[in-house]
């Protein structure tokens, strides 16, 4: 019975479950800079027809001609519409000279002659300064409200608003969607985020999502956050060797596929080796595997494969490597899993772990998203084998301060040892789950082959 | 308009707006649309010069709109027992008096409009007016009794949540001392209860324009072109 007005870009939609609310008052409140009238225009360059235009009426706040030129950098802007479809209409002058009993009347003279299906106002904020007093405005608001309310359009209020306004400004009463694109500060850089913060007569999927925005528009990345499912699922009885028959041993005949280990260790005790024990194996047998560095890119990876008789050129391998800087922590996900999607991955490395914990706004998102992760792939028997660095390079006394091992079925140790006046690498399997594995240390060495246990 | 006509046209049909007087339709097509062979209409035109096309550079006749629906005044006349030229002389007579043919011929379709919002009521109102239709507005269930009983309208258009909720009972009332058209409308969807009322279409609000003016022209015919009111009719 909910119609609803899309945005053409699929992650937004879902995150609205569907798309805005059509026939109904939105409002897009963000921060200069923040992407509101991109998005504003995106929405009416999706949805105008020459049946149903969208009409743009920019107030006070920037003027058109300055919305109208920035807004051919868009791809998705189509000069051939402009006049057809979309109409650019200045509501400042008009505001200016008539009040805001000029804005409603001007704006139904818009609805009865052009009959658009979408109609933004930009900036909506900025008509406060011309009511005289907050009845005033009220009133404004009420009869525009029900004029909008009275004929099949979709209205988008845009506003420079702050979060204290939302309890304050009756706009926010009035609105049956609310789009607030927001920043948060995530050590040197600033993130984008966009939250749906109300949206009458439909669920949504609540929550900080990380957007960019880019000449197609807003590219939005859902926040992964997967509720817990009851529903059973089979998992296979074969189990997925390490790559090291020792390690084998330890674990009990290897890992279950689908299960997630974290191997934690020291910077250089042999951690990614560990986990391309993992990914060669796997490849070698005809189970495609997926290496998702934020560490070394291709060439320097490749160097480090090749010093083991491998080579990320060979079969059911597949390298994808992102710079841990500036990284989106959703985009990265949905990334590699389209490429476990792609190549019917059934192994994955992660390397490191400990990036992601780095790109994640906070401890909490972070744990989340790696219950999310771990059980996407866990339903789907794609095993993850994930690096973690541990700070202290001998007797490190905990693994973690946020949780990744607690969610993690299994986690391998790798440790220094001093011994006899050298150092000697150690490796002990803290912890499985359904499994008996073997506590003991074990020294372990870094040969041609890779690692060997003593 | 005979009923049977208005029940079986199809609703929610999409009508482009245009202006009625352009010329635009071939003689083929009018004889289609109107239901009579093309060498009627040649004859017509000869005998009586009243209903007279434009002709392209190529010599072919274009009929406006308005045309169409003065042949098909002239053809639901005939079908009530006039002969060719008194249908003929009686268009002559309603076009005598020098107004635009359309508002000459639909001067006389009548809408009562029952819309308690006054924002609803004033877009209703612009629309229907815009088609050329005259428009009678009630705000509640007493004035749009007083209207019906006043002014006969040809249609009548009823938001159900009108006087607190009356629309449906008006819609009976309607129904059962007329056989004006009625369209029902309302936020709710409650199409079954309005159609059960006598209701001879529903629209969900907000409405559409397109939509809401071609089901009003629907439910009145497209011959509505000179349309007498039915019980006038009848």
């Amino acid at each position: 019975m909910n119609q609803r007005l899309a945005s053409g870009h699929e992650p937004l939609d879902s995150v609205l479950g569907g798309g805005l609310p059509a026939n109904a008052i939105n409002l897009i409140m963000g921060r200069p800079g923040s992407g509101k009238t991109i998005l504003a225009q995106q929405y009416v360059f999706r949805n105008a027809t020459a049946q149903r235009p969208a009409i743009y009426f920019a107030t006070v706040s920037e003027p058109l001609e300055k919305i109208v030129r920035f807004g051919q950098s868009l791809d998705f802007f189509d000069r051939t519409a402009i006049g057809t479809s979309v109409f650019y209409e200045d509501l400042g002058t008009r505001v200016s000279q008539h009040g805001l009993t000029g804005v409603t009347e001007q704006i139904t003279t818009a609805i009865k002659e052009r009959r658009p299906g979408l109609i933004v106002i930009d900036s909506f904020k900025a008509l406060h300064a011309f009511a005289d007093s907050h009845a005033e405005f009220r009133g404004f608001l009420h009869e525009l409200s029900g004029r909008l309310g009275a004929f099949p359009v979709a209205s988008l209020w845009v506003g420079e608003y702050e979060d204290a306004e939302i309890g304050s400004m009756p706009e926010f009463a009035v609105a049956d969607a609310i789009l607030d694109l927001t920043t948060a500060r995530s050590g040197q850089r600033d993130l984008r985020f966009l939250e749906v913060r109300k949206l009458r007569g439909s669920g949504f999927r609540s929550g900080l999502h990380a957007y960019r925005l880019t000449a197609d528009g807003m590219h939005l990345f859902p926040r992964l956050a997967d509720a817990p499912i009851d529903e059973e699922y089979t998992q296979s009885d074969v189990r997925a060797s390490s790559g090291i028959p020792a390690l084998d041993d330890m674990l009990e005949d290897g890992y279950w596929p689908g299960a997630s280990t974290l191997i934690a260790g020291p910077s250089g005790s042999g951690k990614t080796l560990l986990g391309l024990h993992f990914i060669f194996n796997g490849a070698r047998q005809g189970e495609p595997g997926v290496i998702a560095t934020l560490q070394e890119n291709e060439t320097q990876l490749e160097r480090v494969a090749g010093g083991f008789g491998w080579s990320l050129n060979e079969p059911n391998i597949e390298v994808m490597y992102r710079s841990p800087v500036d990284i989106h922590i959703d985009e990265w996900a949905y990334e590699l899993l389209q490429a476990v999607k792609r190549t019917g991955a059934r192994r994955i490395l992660i390397d490191s772990v400990t990036d992601i914990r780095m790109a994640a706004a906070d401890p909490t998102r972070f744990r989340e998203f790696c219950y999310s992760l771990m059980q996407r792939f866990a339903r789907q028997g794609v095993s993850i084998v994930m690096t973690f660095e541990i700070p202290a390079l001998f007797g490190a006394e905990r693994l973690s301060d946020d949780a990744v091992s607690p969610l993690s079925d299994n986690v391998v140790m790798l440790s220094y040892l001093k011994d006899d006046g050298s150092i000697k690498r150690t490796i002990s399997v803290i912890k499985t789950r359904a499994s008996q594995h073997d506590p003991a240390i074990r020294q372990f060495l870094i040969g041609r082959d890779g690692i060997a246990l003593a | 308009m005979l009923p049977s006509e208005a029940k079986g046209r199809q609703a929610g049909r999409v009508l482009q707006v245009e202006d009625r007087d352009r010329a635009l339709y071939s003689i083929s097509a009018v004889g289609n649309m109107v239901g009579l062979p093309v060498a009627t209409l040649r004859t017509w035109e000869d005998r009586y010069a009243l209903v007279v096309p434009d002709r392209n550079p190529s010599g072919h006749r274009l009929y406006s709109r308005d045309q169409v629906e003065q042949l098909r005044f002239i053809k639901t006349r005939m079908a009530l027992g006039l002969s060719a030229a008194d249908a003929h002389r009686l268009l002559a007579e309603q076009l005598g008096d020098g107004l635009p043919t359309a508002q000459a011929g639909q001067a006389r379709l009548l809408i009562l409009l029952v819309e308690p919002d006054p924002y609803a009521a004033e877009y209703q109102e612009y629309f229907l007016k815009t088609e050329g239709f005259e428009v009678e507005m009630a705000f509640d269930e007493e004035a749009a009794r007083r209207s019906f009983e006043e002014k006969s309208p040809s249609l009548a258009v009823i938001e159900l949540l009108v006087s607190g909720g009356s629309g449906l009972s008006l819609c009976r009332y309607v129904k059962e001392s007329s056989g004006v058209p009625v369209v029902a409308v309302s936020v709710l969807e409650c199409r079954d209860q309005a159609i059960e009322a006598g209701a001879d279409a529903f629209l969900l609000k907000p409405l559409d324009p397109l939509q809401f003016v071609s089901t009003a022209r629907d439910l009145l015919g497209s011959s509505s072109f000179l349309h007498e009111p039915p019980r006038a009719l009848a």
